[in-house]
């Protein structure tokens, strides 16, 4: 076959294996993750590269122990999977997830905990791998106020009724700052006639994000200064920058759209 | 373009659409069941390969107790049929059927009860749809109009499994939407009907963007491969072949 003919076929095998690969990626429902599912984020900078497993990291069994600002903060995570560029060199050496899986916090990789014999690599570098975890999504959530979408938990509530106690920092390596008093919660308008308002609380967010981890990169601080849609969110952005992927679904339309309306 | 032009090319594209096989495919509806049997299907991911039948489920009984959210979403069966890795255990501890069919709200997972589902009939139960005579009539799949069922209190499904309180999201919009075929008359979509039986999540952003004319692809073609409308107006809720449904200024 000669170069052209090549370069056809090649165009050829491309717009058949384009156009099936498109073909199932509009118009019907994805598949839902399953709620231990929900929030997993599997980070692959260098792993694979080194020909290590990838990292499955778990938000579930993070955020019931932690706040979001902690390591999204504090720690320099960015917000996106991959977004960081973790180094192994920088976890030893106390960064990222080091500031606490160091052997004192939590586990680290060389084995330091008391009762530890083996290396500890496969408990984050688990993707493709059958991990036996300590912590089991069914038996830490058992008994959680229920949700209807992602983890199917109300970790909110969860937080409320002091089923879980969040921390806020590590001693020696985070700063504990005295909390801003919270603004008062904002009323903004939505753009569709007839669809409820959104109530937004700056209480609840607080709690878990203080002020930083949205303003101003995310949201602008000046009312009405950030313009965004209800696409925009499910696309990612805004609000989505967390709601969809970890913190609760931006399906659960009545969870935000709370005003009644007249 | 004057009118006459326009009329030219239609009667044109129809006749090219008749010819031609790649368009014939707009039209390639499938075959109807008996009313009986619309929206029944044969689940067979695990169960011959155990060497049980296959599991037979009909949306119409279902749908007369819960609404579609309560199992397409709460309980989180797929919208496609053997995607759900529903299991024997699984059902045992209260997930996917089991989250009723657990021997108080409908029959148990015993063994007197395993051929009520697994029997590999896709006609089985039929015999109960007789009872449904006094039901509003359609023309097209189950022939009941479940949308007056449900609105003169004929049936009563459950909104919500895990909140009792739940009662839809109010959002009654009507859309027009307009057909790309000269000739065909918008169709009109109800929030308010949909959203008695769905979530706004069932829908939205996966099958519907919601931003107005920006969902890509929304063609009747597509609708007829299972995609958009298609996902349930072919399978469980009423068929495509109910034109006017859609498009009400459609004429006979």
């Amino acid at each position: 076959m000669n170069a052209r003919g090549k370069a056809i076929l090649f165009c050829l095998v491309a717009l058949i294996c384009g156009s099936l690969a498109f073909a199932e990626t509009f118009g019907v429902k994805k598949r839902a993750k399953k709620p231990h599912e929900y929030g997993n984020v599997v980070i692959n900078n260098f792993s694979e590269g080194q020909n290590i497993a990838p990292v499955v990291f778990q938000h579930w069994v993070h955020r019931a122990q932690f706040t979001c600002r902690l390591c999204h903060v504090d720690l320099g995570f960015a917000m996106t999977a991959g977004g960081t560029g973790i180094r192994e060199e920088e976890i030893r050496s106390g960064l990222y997830c080091g500031a606490c899986h160091n052997g004192k916090e939590a586990f680290a990789g060389e084995p330091k905990a008391r009762g530890e014999t083996e290396k500890n690599c496969d408990r984050c570098h688990s993707y493709g791998k059958t991990v036996k975890f300590d912590k089991q999504f069914a038996e830490v959530t058992r008994g959680f106020p229920p949700a209807r979408f992602g983890n199917r938990v109300d970790w909110l509530q969860a937080e409320e009724q002091g089923l879980i106690k969040l921390s806020d920092q590590i001693p020696g390596v985070t700063i504990e700052r005295r909390a801003l008093k919270n603004p008062e919660d904002s009323l903004l308008k939505a753009k569709e006639t007839g669809m409820p308002d959104i109530i937004f609380s700056h209480t609840k967010h607080a709690v878990w994000n203080g002020c930083e981890l949205c303003h101003p990169d995310i949201f602008g601080v000046r009312k009405g200064a950030t313009v965004y849609s209800m696409q925009d969110i499910f696309d990612g952005k805004y609000c989505g920058a967390c709601h969809g992927k970890v913190a609760f679904a931006n399906t659960d339309c009545q969870l935000c759209h709370t005003k009644e309306v007249f | 373009m004057k009118p006459t032009w326009r009329l030219f090319l239609f009667i044109g594209v129809m006749a090219a659409a008749t010819t031609s096989s790649g368009v014939a495919m707009y039209w390639n509806l499938p075959p109807l069941p008996p009313p009986s049997r619309y929206g029944n299907i044969l689940i067979n991911r695990t169960s011959e390969k155990n060497g049980k039948p296959a599991v037979t489920f009909s949306h119409w009984s279902h749908r007369m107790r819960d609404t579609c959210r309560v199992c397409h979403f709460e309980l989180g069966f797929e919208m496609q049929v053997n995607a759900t890795e529903i299991t024997e255990e699984k059902n045992q501890k209260g997930e996917f059927c089991g989250a009723c069919h657990d021997g108080k709200q409908a029959f148990g997972h015993t063994e007197a009860h395993c051929a009520q589902c697994h029997n590999g009939e896709i006609a089985h139960g039929e015999e109960q749809f007789d009872k449904l005579d006094n039901f509003p009539k359609t023309y097209f799949g189950n022939e009941i109009d479940w949308v007056t069922a449900l609105k003169e209190g004929l049936i009563k499904p459950r909104q919500s499994m895990l909140d009792p309180q739940y009662s839809p999201m109010a959002f009654d919009k009507n859309l027009s939407l307009e057909a790309r075929w000269m000739y065909v008359p918008p169709a009109i979509f109800s929030h308010e009907v949909h959203k008695q039986w769905l979530d706004c999540a069932n829908c939205h952003p996966d099958i519907f963007n919601v931003k107005k004319k920006t969902t890509e692809h929304f063609e009747m073609r597509y609708i007829l491969e299972s995609k958009f409308c298609g996902v349930c107006h072919l399978k469980v809720a009423f068929p495509l072949n109910d034109c006017k449904r859609c498009h009400p200024a459609m004429k006979d």
